[in-house]
């Protein structure tokens, strides 16, 4: 099967999502309604990836409820020209588990006064990869080399700076930074995802 | 390429600390197809949250939304946080002209500014620079984008509290040898003329003074060194109300 097959099989499979683009314009409007459309369509994706970067249930839950609140409340930022609302909203949801668990991080480093990272990094990788059921997403990842992939999933889900990543990977600096980025571009290509 | 732009999967990532965060968006703001790229590869890592979706606890939904009704919203408005200026140059003013524009939502993606004509002087230069660069960051600071009759695209900054406004004309068809492009700011509609680009200029960036008790600013095509009042229709008018 092409890419474009599978490309459009993958599409023709999912029920048609109510448009968050044009709802988000109502959200910014004040439009509690739609908010809770919008929260209806994102949530569980939302604290899907909370869940993965924080780990524990009940910061994930705080921590989701926090981002969807800034979505609510920062609704007017959101541009359709410059992206979907999906990639926006969960890219506020990404930072803010990723500020989490880095002050938790941070925090748990003041009192070891030692820097050994505490994300059990195969853990990450492995579990993430075994939960990709779309055949797609998970065809799109293994097209990458170990270094692209892992380097993408560890920062990604395991909330890791690219220097953090590095070293753990025990690999050069650039070397990292050159590899999210190419691999990011090589996944986006798979995916055929685009803009505008 | 600029080094700083192979960032741009980390940043997509989250994968920087603030520091190069901030110096990154500094970056986006002046590199279009770097925030392009940006955007492209945020969406690519949303489109693998499919995969790890699972429900919330359904006790969240409540919570988030009596949260979300308690809480009041940022108004859409010129974000401040994207004018802070390192320093008052030419360049750099532009720059913020044009994240203005790009926040504005007026078509970020591939836009350009086109150059400023050369300055009589420095000393005018800098008093006009710094004069831009207070009505860009002004608190009452409003925009209006619109595209020009042919192309192109005019995009104007306004804070009535200073009296002035900044006009951002770009890509603008060319007006033709013995033609250029003339601002007018129109009250009760009567145009009186804020300038006029140099010949043949398809862009410009042009500080517009007295705005107050007016509605419009408007552009035409005018023979060679302007007209005392427009002979020809309007390319483009903008509100400043």
């Amino acid at each position: 099967m092409t890419p474009e097959q599978e490309r459009t099989l993958q599409h023709t499979r999912q029920p048609a999502p109510p448009d968050l683009d044009n709802l988000m314009c109502r959200v910014a409007a004040g439009d509690q309604n739609a908010f809770a459309t919008v929260y209806d369509a994102i949530a569980p994706r939302a604290y899907g990836l909370i869940r993965r970067i924080v780990r524990d249930p009940a910061l994930a839950e705080e921590v989701t409820q926090d981002a969807l609140v800034e979505v609510w409340r920062t609704a007017a930022r959101f541009d359709k020209e410059r992206g979907s609302a999906v990639g926006w909203i969960l890219a506020i949801a990404h930072h803010r588990a990723v500020d989490c668990v880095r002050a938790e991080q941070a925090a748990a480093d003041r009192e070891r006064r030692t820097s050994t990272a505490s994300v059990p990094f195969d853990e990450v990788v492995a579990e993430v990869t075994a939960r990709l059921e779309q055949q797609a997403v998970r065809r799109c990842l293994q097209a990458l080399t170990s270094i692209q992939r892992e380097a993408i999933l560890l920062a990604y889900y395991g909330g890791l700076t690219y220097r953090d990543v590095a070293e753990r990977l025990g690999a050069a600096l650039p070397t990292v930074k050159t590899r999210m980025r190419d691999g990011l571009i090589r996944l986006r290509d798979c995916l055929g995802v685009t803009l505008g | 390429m600029t080094d700083i732009h192979t960032l741009a999967g980390a940043y997509a990532l989250n994968a920087i600390d603030d520091l190069e965060r901030a110096r990154f968006d500094r970056h986006l703001a002046e590199c279009p197809s770097c925030a392009a790229e940006v955007a492209e590869l945020t969406e690519t890592m949303a489109a693998l949250s499919d995969a790890t979706a699972e429900p919330p606890p359904a006790r969240l939904r409540a919570a988030v939304l009596a949260r979300a009704a308690a809480t009041p919203q940022t108004q859409r408005a010129v974000r401040r946080q994207t004018f802070r200026l390192p320093a008052v140059r030419w360049q750099r003013l532009v720059a913020a002209a044009a994240t203005v524009i790009a926040l504005g939502g007026a078509g970020a993606v591939g836009y350009e500014i086109a150059n400023h004509p050369a300055p009589l002087n420095n000393t005018r230069v800098s008093a006009e620079d710094k004069q831009i660069a207070a009505v860009v960051t002004a608190p009452d600071a409003r925009l209006n984008s619109a595209t020009a009759t042919g192309g192109g695209k005019v995009t104007v900054v306004s804070s009535h509290s200073l009296n002035e406004a900044v006009a951002v004309l770009a890509k603008l068809p060319s007006p033709g040898a013995d033609h250029a492009y003339q601002l007018w700011v129109i009250s009760d509609g009567t145009p009186r003329s804020a300038g006029v680009l140099a010949v043949d200029s398809t862009g410009a960036t042009e500080l517009v003074s007295g705005i107050r008790g007016a509605q419009l600013i408007g552009v035409t095509r005018e023979p060679a060194g302007g007209s005392r009042t427009p002979t020809q229709p309007l390319v483009a008018q903008l509100s400043l109300t």
